[in-house]
């Protein structure tokens, strides 16, 4: 939540007229730390993605907004689906929640114009929050039975609100309508949002996590770019070798190491070593003490101690994805980083698939949904509504054509891979869709607990203070009981 | 002739001053101007529309604090005892709540380096404040202006002043460590080692240290001259005249910095959240930012109730304590001499 005084920087860097990349520059400049310049952008109306911690991954952050007006607001206007459920006969209003950055809602304004016309009786009032105030506002919304008829939802909160009742579920619906085809979401994608058999939420978008690399970096030393031969022992080879230099120059081989602190952390760190941190999908059991996980952990630590990667102190100078700026050669992010790398890299880079491990071949993704909430009063409409928005043309007109990000339906995903903003290495992101990625990352009500006990222990580990034995035992003994109400 | 410690001369007569003697006849000059009410005097016709007129006046707060605090304050004292996560209709739970935080190893963590802070930059700010009040109290040319630049960070808002000291305290290339390095000095990883990020949250503190100076300023310009006057004609030095003058007749203003400045660093939560949000390693989780985690992170409404009102408790205790210390150190004028 934006504080009154981030509030007041914000509101007074954009009297200034600063864009928000001159935002994220001037923040980088003073040494502002990610998480400040995360809060200060959601004050100023768009939540950038924190590495690792969980937040919407499709809201491109740190970004150069695209103009609303790159796009054409009839080019993708055709192909929408029949509807099983009637119109109101009488005028309705439903209202739609959403996080998203202020360009990218003109575009949310485009699709609701174009519905309104081709459902008179439908008046839809769309509700704007900054992604870093969204979930309190809702939740405060929920205490006074006041909920939207539709609401935005992230990966990481879905099973507590659906364990809370705060949706309806939508197999009814989806059973009605001949032409839903729930067989074409990427089946990653419903995890989050299936809870005792039911579907909660219709998803929009689901990221897998890739390699993007610096192919200035990979050019001065002579080495050849990564592919798909590359396993993780490569990728630490080419880190240690990529890593030069001291002070502000310095080039890190890679920008981020796991930490148990983050909810994504298993399918890319863990499991390539046969290793897991809960007990999927139920999160049921700890199990980052076992032997296999804790040689995982100490395999990557290697190049924390040889100075591959940024230490904390060094990223308090960057904005997020520190990537950006070209000091670092590879980093692992979600497809959602395509927006701030492309707006702000001054280099060239690209995309491969995250390496193999030696024992499995995984990454991570994830992704966000829509949900008929509980309150809504008008729940024909909203379905009629979310089945439009969320077809094979509603996601290719949001997020297909205009390269945002990754469509939860297969369907949509040519209008991304032929979309003049997708990332060079698409085809990679949708690879990586289709074979390694894993939706086994932490979202179960206790989530936020685990991660914000674990964070802390493994701070020491960064810090030197701790080993990494030392820490996963710890860790074991703070997650376990937190996790115990799962096993009921 | 000495001042007789049994109730002695009065001041302005003694030619020479024992350390005890001044304290005691400043007491007595204070005590002096004490005049106890005897039973509520009958008001006049203009002393009654004033008490009108402030009563009109004061109800606008009144009206505001009883329609939007009172009422969230004992919803949370109730809330305290349920557990509800505001999604769904709280359950009474009686004291589980508060025999939880017993058990939290993170209460005592947010309370220990909430105190810590508390008294780390409290007591480092009075001193501070003080020292340059006294500093920006001398009759030098263009007062004004120096006056005028240590107040001036004061009116910085929070999260510039974040953005500040991150860079002040980096590790690299932060000010202080610049500064250290001219001397041989490694400086320490301020924000990101555990040891070192309370110090350094302290430090920071005395950024603000103008807005406490200004009321010691204040003070002091009402201490009165003919106490100094008198002490000079004792024979006391600049010392003297700052222990057994100043610092008495300072003392209620000492006290107030010591009463609000404590109470503001126990409830710290904004530079906290945006510098280091609690770590390294909850190095830094105060009590404020974990009542807002539990509350807005977790959704557990009814333990983050309990810790607040966990909190006024500790603070009332602690302001209770202070009050009673007061009685040995501050100094009213109006009150007789103890």
């Amino acid at each position: 939540m934006a504080t009154h005084h981030e509030e007041e920087l914000a509101h007074e860097l954009k009297q200034r007229g600063l864009s928000r990349r001159e935002i994220l520059q001037i923040g980088a400049r003073l040494g502002l730390s990610g998480a400040a310049i995360a809060t200060v952008l959601a004050a100023c109306g768009q939540a950038p993605q924190q590495p690792g911690t969980g937040a919407a991954p499709t809201i491109p952050p740190a970004t150069e907004p695209t103009p609303a007006s790159l796009y054409d607001p009839e080019e993708g206007n055709s192909g929408w689906p029949t509807n099983a459920v009637s119109d109101p006969t009488e005028r309705v209003e439903i209202s739609v929640a959403h996080a998203w950055d202020a360009v990218f809602f003109e575009r949310q304004k485009q699709f609701d114009a174009l519905f309104m016309q081709r459902h008179p009786n439908i008046v839809v009032k769309a509700e704007n929050t900054p992604f870093g105030e969204y979930r309190q506002k809702y939740v405060a919304q929920a205490a006074g039975n006041a909920l939207p008829d539709i609401m935005y939802c992230q990966f990481s909160w879905a099973q507590e609100f659906i364990k809370n009742g705060l949706f309806r579920p939508l197999d009814d619906y989806i059973a009605r309508e001949k032409d839903f085809n729930l067989q074409d979401f990427t089946p990653q994608s419903l995890v989050s949002y299936q809870r005792d058999g039911k579907l909660w939420g219709i998803p929009y978008d689901e990221g897998p996590a890739n390699l993007y690399y610096n192919k200035d970096i990979f050019d001065a030393a002579g080495i050849p770019y990564p592919d798909e031969t590359w396993d993780l022992e490569k990728l630490k080879e080419v880190a240690l070798k990529l890593t030069q230099g001291e002070g502000p120059n310095k080039i890190f081989g890679l920008g981020e190491l796991p930490t148990l602190g983050d909810s994504l952390v298993a399918p890319p760190y863990l499991m390539p070593f046969g290793a897991q941190y809960l007990r999927e999908p139920k999160e049921d059991e700890c199990l980052i003490n076992k032997p296999e996980a804790v040689a995982a952990l100490e395999w990557w630590q290697e190049l924390r101690d040889k100075g591959a990667v940024p230490s904390p102190a060094d990223l308090q100078n960057v904005a997020w994805p520190a990537f950006q700026f070209g000091k670092i050669a590879m980093t692992l992010q979600g497809s959602w980083a395509t927006p701030p790398i492309r707006a702000g890299a001054k280099f060239n880079w690209d995309i491969a698939m995250w390496p193999r491990g030696p024992k499995a071949h995984v990454t991570f993704s994830a992704g966000s949904a829509y949900m008929i909430t509980r309150d809504s009063k008008n729940p024909d409409a909203a379905w009629i509504y979310l089945n439009e928005y969320l077809s094979t043309a509603g996601q290719s007109y949001m997020w297909g054509i205009t390269g945002r990000g990754s469509p939860a339906r297969l369907s949509a995903w040519p209008s991304y891979l032929n979309s003049k903003f997708a990332p060079p290495g698409a085809k990679y992101v949708e690879q990586a869709m289709r074979t390694i990625a894993s939706h086994d990352i932490i979202d179960q009500p206790t989530g936020p607990q685990v991660t914000q006990a674990a964070g802390p222990i493994w701070d020491l580990v960064v810090a030197g203070q701790l080993s990494v034995k030392e820490a996963c035992d710890q860790v074991f003994a703070a997650v376990d009981p937190i996790i115990a109400v799962n096993r009921a | 002739m000495d001042v007789n410690e049994s109730g002695g001369a009065p001041l302005l007569q003694t030619p020479t001053l024992s350390a005890k003697g001044l304290c005691m006849a400043v007491q007595e000059s204070v005590g002096r101007a004490a005049a106890k009410p005897m039973g509520k005097p009958k008001l006049g016709k203009l002393a009654r529309r004033e008490e009108r007129e402030f009563y009109l006046f004061i109800s606008l707060w009144i009206i505001g604090f009883i329609a939007f605090d009172a009422g969230p304050i004992l919803a949370s004292f109730a809330i305290s005892f349920t557990n509800w996560s505001m999604m769904t209709p709280p359950n009474w739970t009686g004291l589980q709540n508060y025999q939880r935080l017993i058990a939290d190893p993170l209460f005592y963590t947010a309370m220990w380096n909430s105190l810590y802070f508390g008294i780390g930059s409290v007591g480092l700010g009075l001193i501070v404040s003080f020292l340059l009040a006294l500093l920006l109290n001398q009759k030098v040319l263009g007062i004004s202006v120096f006056r005028t630049i240590f107040y001036l960070p004061s009116v910085v808002s929070g999260i510039a002043v974040a953005i500040l000291w991150i860079m002040i305290l980096h590790q690299d290339f932060g000010l202080i460590n610049t500064v250290l390095s001219w001397f041989g000095i490694k400086g320490p990883g301020w924000l990101v080692q555990p040891q070192w990020a309370k110090p350094a949250l302290i430090l920071m503190s005395l950024w603000g240290a103008g807005g406490s100076m200004v009321i010691y300023l204040a003070g002091l310009q009402s201490v009165p001259q003919h106490l100094y006057e008198a002490a000079s004609i004792d024979g006391a030095g600049p010392w003297m005249k700052f222990w057994h003058v100043t610092v008495p007749m300072m003392s209620p203003v000492i006290f107030y910095n010591l009463i609000v400045g404590f109470i503001a660093s126990l409830q710290g939560f904004v530079l906290v959240l945006i510098m280091t949000n609690g770590g390294p390693a909850n190095a830094t989780l105060m009590f404020g930012l974990y009542i807002y985690r539990v509350a807005f992170q977790f959704f557990q409404m009814g333990y983050a109730s309990a810790l607040a009102w966990i909190l006024l408790v500790v603070i009332m205790a602690i302001t209770a304590l202070q009050f009673l210390g007061a009685k040995y150190w501050v100094f009213y004028e109006g009150e007789a001499a103890r």
